[in-house]
């Protein structure tokens, strides 16, 4: 596996980017990753949705339907996309370091 | 590959295909391992019968070209059918032909070398086994067949993308026993959060039975619908109790995606004694498969095939959802869809011609403004996703600039403000080209219209 440079840290990550180990992210780590999602800045907006991704990932060890998602944090999905160009599971969850999702998703 | 050097601008790797493949380096005898598992997929299947009368046929005549998606947006020869299928036939003829062995002597052929391999595992991950071609082929041919073949010998050397590799293991060795490794209890927690939405939005109590022995039906959704697609799922359901059908879903296995279908055909048939394990299991009397394409295919065509005398029929919701209307069992309310819809056939529940009106006849009977691409139905045009690819997050480029450029103009042409789909490998895809190709359209599921659209 890849070994990438973030936030001073040598953190190990798949050929997409998804870090490998979930117990190795940190608030540093993760505005690491989004400059690679192509988010600047990481808002309130944005660490109310990584936020709500890393509990409920922590409670069942996957990401939360997208639908649950939005209404949870109050965004809809256009507003996701907003905050995270490349998506709810590719951007977000990537950003929240959750594993890179499997199958039709 | 811990030693590869670090870097801040990208994480990427060097790939030598334009797919991930777990430990597929040159020089691991993959040639050797190809041939001598093309030699026991010859000697221990009926497959032997078929490459002899392809071998025997086939005339490189092109017309396949015409009909091809990629072909046409790609202009690249590779990309021809029937180029792709003599590659494999090639191999065949000089390895597994008393004459092609003799010529191979006698004029010093090579053997089958590196750059060869490469070509295969490149041309074979290059075509969406769509079928298209198989319709216009003069000869007959299913260029298809041989894609999902070249596929199968190529995953016996060790050549197979990591997206589907990963996602088939989780599902047959996995503690999750799915696709997307959803865990049983999310899985729970989900169903309890549609149960509440559809409480919410349609003022019904709308249950998701889970173990119920004895039903009617056993439900095998993609299971990436459990992630993706809340609104189809609550439209399925919808249906299932406006109907009083009896139904349950399976806490040991509820997963409907076959990724066998598309690279192998002894993963094909594990994953399907694991789905009919479960329907066993608890006694359901019959299968049905939510809005999936190739899940639908898979179940319906490979059940009965490997089954043995656990058989059971196979239903897709589709069919059911059309039945129900049929009989004016649903009270699906006209001029709740004010938006202008087409509908996009998923190949692998369309080219056979098996359900293609159903869903018409569905969305006609209650959306007032329906239109058709051209073409439609059995000669429709694939997303550009098909047999895979849309698993493959590093195929998107090729999926949006070439095998999904015909359907972006295709859909862009119709004027159609929603595109209904019933498969979750082809929504992902349109999703992806509506982003790409800026196109001014929603996609969605027959059955998320449906659920607008019902009286419960």
């Amino acid at each position: 596996m890849p070994l990438l440079d973030l936030a001073g840290t040598q953190v190990e990550v798949d050929e997409d980017g998804f870090i490998q180990d979930p117990a190795s992210w940190s608030e540093m780590l993760a505005a690491a990753l989004a400059k690679m999602e192509d988010v600047e800045n990481l808002t309130e907006d944005h660490w109310k949705v990584i936020k709500y991704l890393r509990t409920y990932y922590q409670q069942f060890g996957i990401a939360p339907m997208v639908r649950k998602l939005c209404k949870e944090t109050g965004y809809d999905l256009k507003a996701i996309y907003e905050l995270f160009p490349s998506g709810p599971a590719k951007g977000a969850c990537k950003i929240a370091g959750l594993p890179k999702p499997t199958g039709c998703v | 590959m811990a030693d590869s050097p670090s870097s801040q601008s990208s994480p990427m790797t060097h790939h030598k295909y334009s797919y991930h493949v777990e430990n597929a380096g040159e020089g691991n005898h993959r040639a050797e391992k190809f041939l001598s598992a093309f030699a026991a997929i010859l000697r221990h299947s009926n497959y032997r019968f078929i490459v002899e009368l392809f071998a025997r046929t086939t005339a490189r005549c092109g017309r396949c070209a015409a009909s091809c998606q990629v072909y046409q947006a790609s202009n690249d020869p590779r990309d021809i059918p029937c180029y792709r299928t003599q590659l494999l036939l090639d191999v065949y003829r000089q390895y597994f032909t008393s004459s092609g062995q003799f010529r191979s002597r006698i004029l010093g052929e090579d053997a089958l070398s590196e750059a060869k391999m490469d070509e295969m595992a490149e041309c074979f991950y290059r075509c969406m086994a769509c079928r298209r071609c198989s319709i216009d082929c003069p000869l007959g041919l299913d260029h298809g067949l041989m894609t999902h073949l070249g596929r199968y010998i190529l995953s016996e050397a060790g050549i197979a993308p990591k997206g589907l590799v990963v996602s088939v293991r989780e599902q047959l060795e996995g503690a999750t026993a799915n696709t997307s490794a959803i865990p049983l209890p999310a899985l729970l927690d989900n169903l309890e959060f549609l149960k509440d939405e559809l409480r919410e939005t349609k003022g019904a109590s709308v249950d998701f039975p889970v173990d119920q022995e004895n039903a009617e039906y056993i439900f095998f959704p993609a299971v990436s619908d459990y992630l993706m697609e809340a609104d189809t799922l609550m439209g399925n359901a919808a249906v299932l109790h406006a109907t009083g059908t009896s139904w349950t879903i399976g806490s040991q296995y509820f997963d409907g995606i076959n990724y066998g279908l598309f690279y192998n055909d002894w993963i094909l048939e594990r994953i399907i004694h694991k789905l009919v394990g479960e329907a066993r299991r608890l006694k359901a009397k019959k299968v049905l498969v939510g809005e999936c394409g190739h899940a639908a295919r898979s179940a319906r065509q490979f059940v009965p095939t490997f089954a043995g005398d656990q058989n059971l029929p196979v239903v897709s919701v589709l069919e059911l959802t059309w039945q129900a209307v049929k009989a004016g069992k649903l009270r699906l309310k006209p001029g709740v869809i004010t938006e202008r819809v087409t509908y996009h056939d998923p190949c692998n529940i369309a080219r056979s011609g098996w359900i293609v009106d159903q869903p018409r006849e569905i969305l006609r009977s209650f959306v007032s403004d329906f239109v058709e691409m051209n073409p439609h139905g059995r000669e429709n045009y694939c997303c550009g996703g098909g047999s895979g690819l849309v698993s493959l997050d590093e195929t998107h480029d090729f999926r949006m600039k070439v095998s999904g450029k015909t359907k972006a103009e295709q859909i862009r042409a119709s004027g159609a403000q929603i595109v209904a789909t019933p498969c979750a490998n082809c929504k992902k895809q349109l999703r992806e080209l509506v982003d790409y190709y800026k196109l001014p359209v929603q996609i969605v599921g027959v059955h998320d219209l449906i659920l607008r659209a019902v009286e419960l």
